[in-house]
């Protein structure tokens, strides 16, 4: 072969190879590799997964329950993750972290219990969107109407992948 | 296209005889996995469960040791500089190379993973997507790490430096592979996002890696 | 090979960097008061997170600065391979440190904001795991250039390293868009303007000047000790008796 066919070739293979990598990139986020689920994905597949899991998605606003407290100091909260369409209780023991609020995104890891009512967390995390302001600001928009969720939603998921 | 299967014929065949880097590559990947069972202790069940991910960086830590031999020894006998100088297409040379050091190494170790994977008692179900996970990434392993190898050959202990090196190129593939092994194993619809994106992070490897290999060996020319 | 060109090239250099450190210097001091001020004094806190949002000043300049540092470094790579540029080699070797030393910052502080806010230091996300392999790559590159005796050799392999690396750079840019990740996503360069309030921007912007131009004088200042320690090798390379008298005198 000549050095000029043989270059051809060889670039024309270097560039079946990328336009393969690219392909299945976008196969890839096509479908779903996420740090965690959506309430709407769960509800999607034909049994609730026995592994644990990571659940993302607002907290419904009004679900948050305080139980009793341990000894250690560890309250029993539960509270309901939504996104909009599926809402899933959550059962947890401990101290939720400072942007813990209900309408805000949380990320909660754990499984759910046998009988698939609710979802044991073992940790809570608190996810906050891009949104930063100040407290006045925020007091004011949402005073004059103009307040748009987007934050919340934006930042876990049903926008997620934007 | 003869002189590609011929490197690749001689360094199989190199690797599979007394001395070659194929056999400690699978005793060291049976033993670290051993190691790990041990110090996982007795739970069967989180054994189960921890599986895939230990043979996952197993495989990775076996490739990595192996990785110093793909260009040591023909630099040692002075063959290197004949297939730099000679050779059409260097870049070609370099997949070549890369070929023979997965042909040598990682297939053996996917042919080792069932047997490892009993003594870790992986489930049934997760067999097929272990080994189709390996099988898919392994090759990237061996490209990125014969660009290692490549940048190194002219050090004389390269054996820590490459593993500096490749351990931030490899992240990505043992990630979506053990992610995949996980996925698949639990029937999770990320298994096929994540072996598409090993898929393409092997076939992205393809395309660079050789590139980049000669470009280093022909840097290390004297 | 070196040669003449190597020897008139950083001339040139010598002659404009000298000046340019302290005032460089000087901005960074400036930036830096100021921007504190503004960061922890002069600035609203966030009507979520409270004072914690201080961190941001910290932390986000450094994110841009660990992005910005690594490209410093792989265009001075390219250009160093490709034109065999001596200071475009040197600018890269030299800036890697400093880049090394913003990751980390950016790592530290990240993970001192997630433990308040999310609630954990640390979590494998998209965005952590790439910034993380970033530190790696940076520490890989240093140990290039450390490995070989030869500069010029190491100054080609390094380069190497450093372009294979730059596919990171967009992993960690779109990290937070492609995959729903604990991160949150862009605040300042993104589609539609920022999302943070006009009365937090300027902390934000002062400290990231004040980290570029603290980026500028170590570059420039780090350069200039090289070319001074790679003249003084060679000249005790190439002349010993000569240099001694030098020396001497």
């Amino acid at each position: 072969m000549k050095k000029k066919t043989r270059r051809l070739y060889l670039a024309a293979g270097a560039f079946v190879f990328a336009a393969g990598a690219v392909a299945l990139t976008l196969n890839a986020l096509k479908g779903s590799i996420t740090f965690f689920y959506l309430p709407s994905d769960i509800a999607a597949l034909a049994a609730k997964p026995t592994a644990a899991i990571r659940l993302g998605g607002l907290v419904e606003a009004g679900s948050l329950q305080y139980g009793e407290t341990e000894e250690s100091g560890k309250p029993h909260v539960a509270f309901t993750v939504t996104d909009g369409e599926t809402r899933i209780n959550v059962a947890y023991v401990g101290l939720l972290p400072d942007l813990f609020r209900e309408g805000q995104g949380v990320i909660v890891q754990g499984r759910f219990t046998p009988d698939g009512d609710h979802l044991d967390a073992e940790t809570v995390l608190a996810k906050h969107d891009e949104n930063y302001m100040p407290k006045e600001v925020a007091d004011a928009l949402k005073e004059s109407g103009r307040w748009q969720e987007t934050g919340g939603k934006a930042g876990t998921g049903s926008g997620g992948r934007n | 296209m003869r002189g590609l299967r011929a490197i690749i014929a001689r360094d199989v065949t190199l690797a599979f005889r007394a001395g070659g880097g194929s056999l400690p590559a699978v005793a060291f990947f049976a033993v670290i996995t051993v190691l790990f069972a041990l110090a996982a202790g007795p739970d069967l069940t989180l054994m189960s469960k921890i599986a895939a991910p230990i043979i996952w960086t197993g495989a990775l830590f076996a490739t990595q040791i192996s990785l110093d031999q793909i260009y040591r020894a023909d630099r040692e006998d002075g063959s290197l500089d004949v297939i730099v100088t000679t050779s059409g297409e260097l870049a070609l040379t370099a997949a070549a190379k890369a070929a023979a050091h997965w042909l040598s190494t990682g297939l053996p170790l996917i042919l080792a993973t069932p047997v490892l994977a009993i003594l870790l008692n992986l489930e049934s179900e997760a067999y097929l997507p272990l080994l189709l996970s390996l099988l898919i990434g392994t090759p990237g392993l061996s490209l990125i790490g014969s660009f290692a190898a490549a940048l190194t050959v002219a050090l004389p202990r390269a054996n820590l430096l490459i593993s500096i090196i490749v351990s931030p190129l490899y992240i990505p593939i043992l990630i979506f592979g053990a992610g995949a092994a996980a996925a698949g194993a639990a029937g999770a619809p990320q298994y096929a996002a994540n072996l598409s994106l090993l898929g393409a992070a092997t076939l992205f490897t393809a395309v660079i890696a050789p590139i980049a290999s000669a470009a280093a060996l022909r840097s290390n020319m004297d | 090979m070196p040669s003449l060109y190597e020897f008139a090239n950083p001339v040139l250099f010598e002659r404009w960097a000298r000046p340019a450190i302290p005032w460089l210097a000087g901005a960074t001091a400036l930036m830096i008061f100021a921007g504190l001020y503004y960061a922890l004094f002069n600035s609203p806190a966030d009507y979520q997170q409270g004072d914690s949002v201080r961190i941001m000043y910290v932390h986000v300049p450094a994110a841009w600065m660990a992005l910005f540092c690594y490209s410093v470094i792989a265009i001075s790579s390219a250009v160093g391979f490709i034109w065999k540029h001596p200071l475009a080699d040197v600018a890269a070797k030299e800036a890697a440190p400093i880049g090394a030393g913003f990751t980390f910052l950016a790592l530290f502080t990240g993970s001192l904001w997630g433990k308040p806010m999310w609630g954990a230091w640390w979590a494998w996300d998209a965005r952590l795991t790439s910034v993380l392999i970033l530190f790696f790559l940076y520490l890989g590159y240093m140990a290039i250039w450390r490995a070989f005796d030869d500069k010029a050799r190491a100054a080609r392999l390094a380069a190497i390293l450093a372009i294979v690396g730059f596919v990171n750079i967009p992993i960690i840019k779109f990290s937070v868009d492609w995959w729903n990740s604990l991160h949150q996503p862009a605040s300042v360069f993104r589609a539609g303007g920022p999302s943070i309030h006009p009365s937090m921007l300027p902390p934000l912007f002062l400290m990231a000047g004040a980290y570029m131009s603290f980026f500028g004088a170590a570059l420039l200042q780090s350069m200039r000790n090289e070319l001074s320690a790679r003249r003084q090798a060679r000249l005790e390379r190439t002349d010993v008796k000569a240099a001694s008298t030098l020396v001497e005198q």
